[in-house]
């Protein structure tokens, strides 16, 4: 699906996503997706040695699902910038869900940009990952 | 251990990643996104793709599986990679990343704070040939190891 510039407003929402729970052999099959192997993610007795109740998701697959909403609505191609700040810890058992609006449109030069606000919240509204993505049109 | 802030602006040695057709569904099926533009190149080419494109946060496996070093250089550094946090993630998207393209990555120290608090902010830089086609920002804390949280 593409969307162009003039099709949306300040203002939109970005469709919502509500993933399935997170799962521990979900964090396993991040840990080996993306090389990060940090048994905090995937061992419980270390997690709780660490002081936790049990493993933590990887906040990049938080990021992750929150980069699915938006590709789900533009693909990659007009993404020029995605970049997030990680405020809490997602755990097996979450069920998050991305939520984000188009907060500003403008142009440079001949360049249409769209910037977006978004964020992933487990159903307690708990924000664990909040950022901006910039749309190229 | 206090951070080594001779680290700062440092570059580490650059890597090479080839980016693989089955890595980018393999991300995608962790992530549980059945997006078909990142499975089926023939729906990927129909959005206007060359081949299934990476997805936005492919550089996380860019960066573990191309440069694992990550954690030596961490630890000479002085951070204690058991209790640090990752506070931020950003990328830059420059060109789509595509099946078959050879990246050439390099880290560098781009922000150090040392103190209580401990940050290091890591930047990458992914070049295919001479055009750059993605810049990732890694910030890190190291918070106290008492009374933090």
């Amino acid at each position: 699906m593409f969307l162009d510039y003039d099709s949306i407003a300040e203002g939109d929402a970005v469709p919502a996503l509500k993933k399935e729970p997170i799962s521990q052999v979900q964090l396993v099959r991040y840990a080996g997706a993306s090389g990060d192997f940090n048994p905090i993610h995937t061992v419980v007795e270390y997690a709780r040695e660490a002081g936790l109740d049990g493993t933590i998701a990887h906040g990049m697959l938080t990021m992750g699902m929150l980069a699915q909403m938006i590709s789900n609505w533009v693909g990659v191609k007009p993404v020029t910038r995605y970049g997030v700040s990680f405020k809490a810890m997602a755990k097996p058992g979450d069920v998050l869900t991305a939520t984000g609006e188009v907060t500003k449109k403008y142009t440079v030069l001949n360049d249409k940009f769209a910037d977006l606000s978004v964020r992933i919240a487990d159903g307690n509204g708990e924000v664990k990952v909040e950022g901006k993505a910039t749309l190229r049109f | 251990m206090p951070l080594d802030m001779s680290y700062k602006g440092k570059s580490f040695d650059a890597f090479t990643f080839e980016v693989e057709r089955g890595k980018i569904r393999e991300l995608c099926l962790a992530i549980g996104d059945k997006n078909q533009i990142f499975f089926d190149r023939d729906v990927a080419r129909a959005t206007g793709y060359k081949d299934t494109p990476a997805p936005l946060t492919f550089a996380t496996v860019m960066n573990f599986w191309g440069y694992p070093e990550v954690w030596e250089r961490m630890k000479e550094m002085g951070i204690d990679v058991q209790r640090l946090l990752h506070a931020k993630e950003e990328y830059e998207y420059h060109s789509q990343i595509y099946p078959g393209d050879i990246l050439t990555g390099v880290v560098s120290v781009e922000s150090m704070r040392d103190g209580a608090m401990g940050m290091v902010a890591f930047k990458t830089t992914y070049s295919r040939g001479d055009e750059k086609v993605l810049t990732a920002k890694m910030t890190i804390i190291i918070p106290p190891r008492k009374g933090g949280n």
